[in-house]
């Protein structure tokens, strides 16, 4: 009895929910900031300066954003199916933080998963992030069927038919640095890269890169945005499954977009890039890399954040040079290239790993 | 070897990285944004702006009320003895332009027949929004005389 | 209006095919101005496309019938509003040739200087609109860069920078500002490797390729009959250009190529334009070094008054295609009837030939490549 109320449930409730609090924040803040830093970020990749008004650099300006789109007006269609309406923006920002629950940001410590920098370790990790990320899709659904309109009906089908069809390929290219760790643990697959010496994408060469293009290619379509943002490009028809939410809902929307982005590239980060680990974590004379002077972890936690912030960058960067596909031409890419690359891929992989 | 290159130009899709080389090359360069209102951009001499009008240089001809393609000048005078000098004389009663409607084409001052003009639209002022509409219905010559605007050019300043 | 036969459109199914009416509307952010499309949809294949047009009509040639020969100039502005000095021009020129005045050479040059910068500058705008439907943000800011630098020199030069009211019966009103030859031909050296960073950045562009490859297929014999001129026409393979059939001003001592491409799709109406830019350099180079001294406005009556019967019509090569103004005198100082010849509108009559067949995305591009200016359509 005493050991279920002392040190167990310290360390397997208080802390995990500190810790979901904590990342939850710090997710939501790089969110709010990466609305920020596309505005700024296409601004000068169109040589304007984006958003400086609100503060210096604009660094004000989500919070200027938030409070306005809180003070608008609540509206609810006339027949539109309420529970459906409600429900749809939750389950489109929820399953984006739910994933974040497994995502490795630092290194375990030895001390026990109190003092790890991430919320928890499941042994099937991998599989958890794939289908928690399937989930996503309802959200659209429910939106575009729930606000009564043809036109946003139209847009959250294509929407999901893109999203189903580009998660294919994405899971076949996950399996590839599977196979090199042997592992489903997200944490495990960060060690094997440690222990192998190399980060994953340079694995197998070329089939980590393939790997990685093909779940980088794939994560973008995923998350709708250019060049596969057609469901929810303004100058088409129809305006998407978000056309009739305003207010604090479209927010929830927005944000799960931009969540979703963050979840790929953390994903991505951990299976590819190495996680935590500096960019060369074998070699001996670069280990001033690992910033040890700062608290155990803390190094981990910052290079992993860095990696981050150079996959959202080249999304940003994608948006602001590539024209959009077409719809079929979308799913044209999706199941005629990318699943059979994704599957040559693996099976590549997996006759490398027999015989080598 | 065209078709090998066909090839590795579809597979390493340079079409693309030369794109996004275009790109980044200019989050390097300098923005081309003006902050205005602290900094604003000065129109060339010729801009046809706000108009200005110089009522002593006016000989009430009536030419820029014809000219003006949409008919927006009205203009009355009279005429008088001006006790000082014994002589008849032209005195302005009204002229009055509808700002709403004037397209700013410059037809009246090209035919303003006095040098330098008496009426004149290079006062390089564009910033001409009020808050009610009938404040710009008619500008009277009072306030066409007390836009703080440039001199009229003469003929020789061109070219 | 073209229809096609929607007994068998989805093959042999079991459901029955139902069409589903769509009002693209006047306010859309695609439709470069206000025009209505009427389209019949199923699931996403056109079947039927009816423009409506009438939103922007503002009578423009009755009010020509109400003023002198020379005060109409700033109303054939806002006719194409993107391209000024072409519309001054053809009217001025359809003035001219009623009344028999003759226009020095000075000012001829100069008036092919304008022409030529303001085709520069509409395509520009083109490629800017074009490229931000089909989704690539960027050359708009990259165009918008060099047109701000073209509009700065027509501000010099006439005082304004969009509806410039450049020209005059009889010559110029102005003469060049110190200094604007040589801020010209800086600003045209420079130029063509502008046109290779928009090149780079879409036409290889595997994406841009395949949204307009293919796409908009106007058979040659169609546009002709349909009376289509411009980058339309010679996307389609055929050579017809003003400039060199009916020379008028100074095109026919000028030295330049007329760009034609012959598979009737969006790309190669997009190669014409980019093309056409670059021949649009070659001239304003030329007119700049060949730059006569000289007066600037030919000798005219003081009252311009048309003769009592005559008739004339004079066309000039738009950006967008051929404008023509056909007048008519009647012994007064003001025209007895004025009417426009609009590129635009003949140039939206085949969208729906180009259109049905397609899917819905492919129509936004496909208004893009037609380049219409609302002001033209509806006067």
């Amino acid at each position: 009895m005493v050991d279920f109320f002392g040190e167990t449930l310290f360390a397997y409730a208080v802390v995990p929910l500190v810790k979901i609090i904590a990342a939850i924040a710090v997710v939501l803040g790089l969110i709010a900031y990466t609305t920020l830093a596309e505005r700024k970020i296409l601004g000068f990749l169109q040589v304007r300066t984006g958003p400086n008004r609100v503060g210096p650099w604009g660094l004000i300006q989500p919070i200027a954003d938030v409070a306005k789109l809180l003070g608008k007006e609540d509206v609810i269609p006339n027949r539109a199916v309420k529970w459906a309406y409600v429900l749809a923006p939750c389950l489109v920002v929820g399953p984006a933080l739910i994933i974040l629950s497994v995502i490795p940001f630092g290194p375990p410590s030895s001390e026990g998963p109190v003092s790890s920098w991430f919320i928890t370790d499941v042994n099937v990790g991998l599989l958890l992030v794939v289908a928690i990320a399937s989930i996503g899709v309802y959200g659209l659904l429910l939106g575009g069927w729930a606000s009564n309109n043809k036109f946003s009906m139209l847009g959250g089908l294509r929407s999901a038919a893109q999203m189903i069809s580009y998660e294919v390929p994405q899971g076949f290219s996950l399996v590839v640095p599977l196979l090199m760790a042997g592992t489903l643990s997200l944490v495990g697959i960060v060690e094997a890269q440690l222990a192998q010496g190399r980060w994953f994408i340079f694995g197998f060469f070329p089939f980590g890169f393939l790997a990685f293009f093909i779940y980088f290619v794939a994560g973008v379509a995923e998350s709708n945005r250019n060049p596969f943002d057609l469901p929810e490009a303004e100058s088409e028809l129809v305006a998407g499954f978000h056309t009739e939410y305003s207010g604090m809902r479209f927010a929830l929307f927005f944000l799960g977009e931009y969540a979703n982005m963050i979840v790929i590239s953390a994903v991505a980060v951990t299976m590819f890039l190495g996680g935590w680990l500096r960019p060369f974590p074998n070699v001996g004379w670069l280990s001033f890399l690992d910033l040890a002077f700062l608290p155990a972890g803390l190094a981990g936690c910052l290079w992993f954040l860095v990696k981050l912030l150079v996959f959202l960058f080249v999304y940003i960067w994608f948006r602001g040079t590539f024209p959009r596909y077409r719809f079929d031409q979308l799913m044209d890419l999706g199941w005629k290239w990318l699943l059979p690359a994704a599957l040559m891929a693996v099976a590549a992989t997996g006759l490398w790993k027999i015989l080598i | 070897m065209s078709w090998a290159k066909h090839f590795l130009d579809k597979i390493m899709l340079l079409d693309l990285f030369a794109g996004l080389g275009i790109t980044f090359r200019h989050l390097l360069k300098k923005k081309v944004t003006v902050q205005y209102p602290e900094e604003r951009m000065e129109p060339a001499h010729r801009f046809r702006g706000m108009f200005r009008l110089d009522e002593e240089r006016c000989i009430k001809c009536t030419l820029c009320a014809r000219d003006c393609p949409i008919d927006i000048i009205y203009i009355d005078w009279h005429q008088e003895v001006n006790p000082e000098t014994e002589k008849k004389e032209k005195l302005l009663d009204r002229f009055d332009i509808d700002i709403q409607r004037c397209m700013f084409c410059g037809l009246c001052e090209e035919a303003c027949p006095t040098n330098p003009k008496s009426i004149w639209l290079t006062s390089k002022t564009y910033e001409l929004a009020t808050y009610e509409r009938w404040q710009n219905l008619y500008v009277d010559k009072r306030e066409l005389e007390d836009w703080r605007v440039r001199p009229a050019y003469t003929d020789e300043e061109i070219v | 209006m073209v229809e096609v036969d929607s007994s068998n459109l989805s093959g042999d199914t079991l459901f029955g095919v139902e069409e589903m009416e769509i009002n693209f509307g006047p306010q859309h952010p695609a439709t470069h101005g206000v025009l209505r499309l009427k389209l019949k949809v199923d699931g996403e294949r056109i079947v039927e496309c009816y423009p409506v047009i009438g939103y922007l009509h503002r009578g423009t040639e009755k009010l020509f019938e109400l003023h002198p020969f020379f005060q109409n100039v700033p109303h054939t502005d806002r006719l194409d509003y993107v391209a000024a000095a072409t519309n001054n021009l053809a009217y001025v020129g359809a003035v001219e040739k009623l009344l028999g005045l003759a226009v020095p050479p000075r000012a001829s040059y100069i008036r092919t200087l304008l022409s030529e910068m303001q085709r520069i500058s509409s395509h520009l705008l083109w490629l800017a609109t074009h490229a931000i439907d089909i989704g690539a943000m960027t050359p708009f800011f990259y165009t918008f860069r060099e047109r701000e630098i073209i509009l700065d020199l027509f501000e010099e030069y006439c005082g304004a920078r969009l509806t410039l009211n450049c020209m005059r019966p009889g010559g110029q009103p102005y003469d060049l500002p110190v200094g604007w030859v040589e801020r010209c031909a800086e600003f045209i050296e420079g130029f063509p490797e502008k046109i290779d960073e928009y090149e780079g950045l879409l036409t290889e562009n595997r994406i841009w390729k395949k949204r307009t490859v293919g796409i908009g297929i106007l058979a040659p014999e169609v546009a002709l009959e349909y009376g289509v001129t411009g980058p339309m026409l010679r996307g389609s393979g055929i050579q017809l250009d003003v400039r060199k059939a009916l020379p008028y001003e100074m095109y026919d001592q000028m030295d330049f190529d007329v760009p034609v491409f012959y598979n009737c799709d969006t790309y190669d109406r997009y190669l014409v334009r980019m093309e056409e830019m670059r021949q649009s350099v070659r001239i304003v180079q030329q007119c700049l070094e060949e730059l006569p001294e000289g007066p600037i406005m030919g000798k005219r009556p003081r009252v311009l008054k048309a003769p009592k019967e005559g008739d004339v019509y004079h066309a000039v090569e738009a950006p967008k295609g051929e404008i023509g103004f056909y007048l008519v005198g009647n012994g007064t100082p003001n025209p007895h009837r004025c009417r426009v010849r609009p590129p635009s509108f003949y140039n939206i009559q085949v969208l729906p030939e180009m259109v049905v067949g397609g899917l819905i995305a492919d129509l936004i591009a496909v208004i893009g490549t037609t380049d219409i200016v609302l002001g033209e359509v509806d006067r």
